[in-house]
């Protein structure tokens, strides 16, 4: 297992290397009017030269990453040079990291319980009422623009219920609405992929012959259709939890939640090279390692599932 | 209706108020805004965004009033000596800076004029408006390209603590103007010094000598401003606080924020405007938003560099033919056109010249209304004879040279529903008047991020529609986009233009208007005949100007600081948030009232 694991993030850390230097490379080649924005036309060669210089980006390319790698060493990663002029990268994400792990966390938790929960009820009652109103539901979320339903939530609800409009961290009221909003999709997903899972456990051979031996429903729904029905999400699970840290784009746009959300498209759009190349390191390292639990979670659920190869095996 | 009745009952008293001259009372401000300030360095920034703030946190040395005259800021009073070169300014005594806490720091003095330029000149800080500011000050652009290194050198100079003075490097008959910029703020020299570069990254590291203090800074979620009560005219400053709320989608959701009083101003999307216009209880309440000072003109490009397909060697041979430019110029409904932006009031925008009305005068005279530019003023371009006139000289001149239909590739911002709508209407618009035989207007969209760098900066259009904003209060700052080295759309390659001296037509009217320094009205009168020179040859089609739109809003019109440039018209100094909105009939007497008070300060305005 020791064994595994060090291969695995050996591996990760060439695969976080690859990915940021591409990165880095890629926003070197995008066209330097972007570092200006709409201001371009009205400076002077000599303005942009400066500006370019106190970017760092008239040196070579291998240069600057150089310095890039050698900061990070340092654990610096750098200061932003348009989203925030002059503010430490860490500086400006720290805060929002939590913002958006926790409308990301808990309405995770939301999706899973009640998405599992609405899933096992339509597998157990296939084709009754719960099913065609539950499937009428995963229809509706996968097929509507979420931009749509969200903007209509946000107008409707806040308005019927008395609720804010916008978020404000003070007012716990302003935090319900962007975290239900924020589990319908997930509880969606997780309503479907439980009935599809349960419904192809309940069909195979072992569960008719459970059934046949007169075990109780219950114990084979909990015991045996559940717990194997749950191993193929599983997987996911970690990887899910963890990417909250990059928060939802349109909940927290709509809500005002200083989070994460949104972010990375920002400064990829105003080319701000070191936030960019921050985010990027911090997701990719987070898609990892969710991808890394995400086996052994895995492994858990289901002993038939080994990570390293056993004695003797060929 | 009570309601309603009281809340009019409250606003009349309270414009009665103003009009009699007793301090106003006012609600505090509230607004969401969605695109997060950068910086709050005002020496480094230049887009509006960030100079909102400046504006209303640091004051300069002049300052414009709500008719557009410039008047005493920190500086109480100016001379000018006779050459035009030297600028002395006497500052204000007693003018505190203070911090965000409102603890006094230091007295303003001459000295912080000079520690800002000394930091604006240093390319290392990479101030993105040090080029406004070394335009014209004696040295300042040999110090910033490292020429010179004593700064001494630079015409800026403390005379003593409370005397400042500038030198020119030529007489700028502008020069009071550009002092509304913000590369010409003061900075506390001591404080700069200790902040280092954290200076300006958030409200703790800005000292405040202006109308207001930065309470509260927390990007992607708000600020809060609240009244500077060392301010040294306070009583001038009726809104306490402005409350500024971040939200990405302000755009969409402000609307619904300001019917439930969350906020004290909206824009109106013209999405949304038909709706807003068919309800009558929100049609009260929304009203025209005052337009500005940015040029909109579609232009005909003489460096095509498009795409082979549509064929720019062509494009080429025709853009060069004055009646081909000419056929278009005459052609193009440019009502139509605004429809798509403005269904209910396109004539408010909608302009004849390139420098737009009301933005310099001399002696009470308006620029466009000058010199042979007057008539363009006056006289809508779009004219159906006319431009079937141009057509058939120009198929005339360009049989066997060129290929009909010409295309006209025309980009277009996807990002911008109305410009693509527009985009559309053009290209049915022209094809259909002038015949789908004689040009193929080819709409190409592009998306919003680098839409500038793929399209009009490369020469990758045939007919842009574009826009400009003026940088100081002078005509000249229209010509920028027009004169070689800039790259809108290369005039100065346009065949049969050139003169002996090596430079276009234009440029040398443009020359002769800008030499002009000391006799003001025959300087614009210059600037004018080059101005209608340009639009006679159509090297552009003038179509609008900037701003404009329906707004509901609480904050008095007409109150605050005017200026056609810069950060004036951006305080919020003067201004009251009212009990309720105006009506759109309410706003139109206000401002016919503004109008004509305007026309009397101007007369009587020194500067």
């Amino acid at each position: 297992m020791t064994k595994y694991v060090l291969k695995r993030i050996g591996q990760s850390l060439v695969t976080l290397f690859i990915v940021v230097s591409v990165v880095f490379l890629l926003m070197r080649l995008l066209p330097v009017e972007g570092y200006f924005g709409d201001g371009y036309d009205k400076l002077t060669p000599e303005q942009r030269t400066a500006a370019l210089q106190r970017m760092g980006l008239l040196d070579p390319w291998y240069v600057q990453l150089g310095r890039f790698y050698l900061n990070l060493a340092k654990g610096d990663l750098g200061t932003s040079i348009i989203y925030r002029r002059d503010v430490p990268v860490l500086e400006i994400i720290a805060p929002r990291i939590p913002y958006s792990v926790y409308f990301g966390v808990a309405a995770t938790a939301i999706a899973l319980v009640f998405g599992l929960a609405l899933g096992i009820g339509m597998a157990r009652k296939k084709g009754k009422t719960v099913d065609k109103v539950g499937t009428g539901y995963i229809v509706l979320v996968n097929a509507v623009p979420s931009a749509v339903y969200l903007l209509f939530i946000q107008l409707y609800l806040t308005s019927f219920f008395s609720l804010p409009l916008l978020f404000d961290r003070y007012q716990v009221k302003s935090w319900i609405l962007p975290t239900i909003s924020l589990s319908l999709g997930g509880m969606a997903g997780y309503a479907m992929w439980m009935r599809r899972y349960m419904v192809d456990e309940l069909n195979k051979d072992y569960i008719k012959l459970a059934m046949s031996k007169g075990l109780p429903e219950k114990k084979i729904m909990v015991r045996h259709v559940m717990r194997n029905a749950f191993v193929p999400m599983a997987q996911y699970l970690p990887a899910a939890i963890l990417s909250t840290i990059s928060g939802s784009i349109y909940i927290e746009s709509l809500y005002s939640i200083p989070g994460m959300g949104g972010l990375l498209v920002d400064v990829i759009q105003r080319q701000d090279n070191p936030m960019v190349q921050a985010l990027v390191l911090i997701f990719s390292s987070v898609g990892i390692i969710g991808l890394f639990l995400g086996d052994i979670l895995m492994a858990i659920f289901d002993p038939r599932i080994k990570l390293v190869k056993g004695e003797g095996s060929r | 209706m009570k309601k309603a009745l009281m809340a009019g009952f409250c606003t009349l008293l309270l414009l009665a108020a103003v009009c009699a001259g007793a301090a106003p009372k006012s609600e505090d401000y509230y607004s969401v805004y969605s695109g997060e300030l950068t910086s709050l360095n005002y020496l480094v920034v230049s887009t509006e965004n960030e100079q909102a703030v400046a504006a209303n946190v640091i004051d300069g040395l002049v300052e414009y009033d709500k008719y557009g005259v410039l008047v005493p800021s920190l500086a109480t009073d100016w001379s000018n000596s006779s050459d035009g070169l030297k600028w002395t300014f006497n500052i204000r005594k007693g003018v505190k800076w203070v911090d965000n806490t409102g603890r006094e720091y230091a007295e303003v003095t001459a000295q912080d004029w000079v520690d800002a330029a000394k930091y604006i000149f240093d390319k290392k800080n990479a101030s993105l408006t040090a080029d406004v500011a070394y335009s014209v000050i004696k040295n300042g652009k040999a110090y910033f390209e490292g020429k010179i290194t004593d700064f001494s050198q630079v015409g800026v100079k403390a005379i003593d603590k409370y005397t400042l003075e500038y030198t020119l490097e030529k007489p700028v008959p502008y020069f009071l103007s550009m002092l509304t910029y913000v590369c010409f703020l003061p900075v506390n020299g001591q404080f700069l010094a200790e902040k280092g570069a954290r200076f300006g990254t958030d409200n703790k590291t800005l000292l405040y000598n202006g109308a207001y203090i930065i309470q509260s800074f927390e990007p992607q979620v708000g600020r809060t401003l609240v009244r500077n009560e060392k301010y040294w005219d306070k009583d001038h400053v009726y809104i306490k606080r402005l409350i500024f709320k971040y939200n990405k989608e302000a755009g969409t959701l402000s609307p619904e924020l300001f019917l439930r009083g969350q906020i004290s101003d909206a824009t109106i999307p013209s999405s949304l405007i038909d709706s807003w216009m068919k309800d009558p209880a929100k049609r009260a309440i929304v009203r025209p938003a005052e337009t500005t000072m940015y040029t909109y003109f579609y232009a005909f490009n003489f460096n095509p560099t498009f795409d082979a397909q549509y064929e720019p060697d062509n494009w080429k041979i025709a853009v060069n033919n004055k009646n081909f430019r000419k056929s278009i110029f005459h052609a193009l409904d440019k009502r139509a056109a605004m429809l798509t932006s403005e269904p209910y009031a396109p004539e408010r925008r909608l302009h004849n010249t390139i420098t737009p009305r009301n933005f310099v005068n001399a002696g009470g005279k308006d620029y466009v209304d000058m010199a042979e530019l007057a008539q363009y003023a006056k006289t809508d371009s779009f004219n159906k004879s006319l431009a079937l006139d141009y057509k058939a000289k120009a198929k005339a001149e360009l049989a066997g040279k060129a290929k009909f239909p010409v295309k006209i590739m025309m980009p277009y911002n996807a990002g911008m529903s109305d410009w693509t709508n527009r985009a559309q209407v053009v290209e049915q618009q022209l094809e259909s008047l002038l015949g789908t035989d004689y040009i193929d207007v080819i709409p190409v969209g592009f998306p919003a991020t680098g839409f500038l760098g793929a399209t009009r900066r490369k020469g990758n259009y045939a007919m842009q529609e574009c826009n400009w904003g003026p940088d100081y209060a002078d005509p000249e700052t229209y010509t920028d986009p027009f004169v070689a080295g800039s790259n809108y759309n290369w005039p100065e390659m346009a065949v049969g233009y050139m003169q002996s001296n090596g430079k276009t037509v234009y440029e040398n009217m443009v020359n002769q208007a800008k030499a002009e320094v000391v006799n003001i009205a025959k300087r614009y009168e210059l600037f004018a005949k080059a101005e209608a020179y340009f639009i006679g040859e159509a090297f552009v089609i003038p179509y609008a100007i900037g701003g404009g739109g329906f707004i509901a809003s609480k904050l008095e019109p007409f109150s605050y600081p005017f200026a056609p440039f810069g950060m004036s018209i951006l305080k919020y100094k003067g201004q009251t948030v009212l009990p309720k909105p105006l009506s759109t009939e309410e706003y139109n007497k206000l401002k016919a009232k503004w109008e004509a008070e305007r026309v009397e300060a101007l007369k009587k305005s020194k500067f």
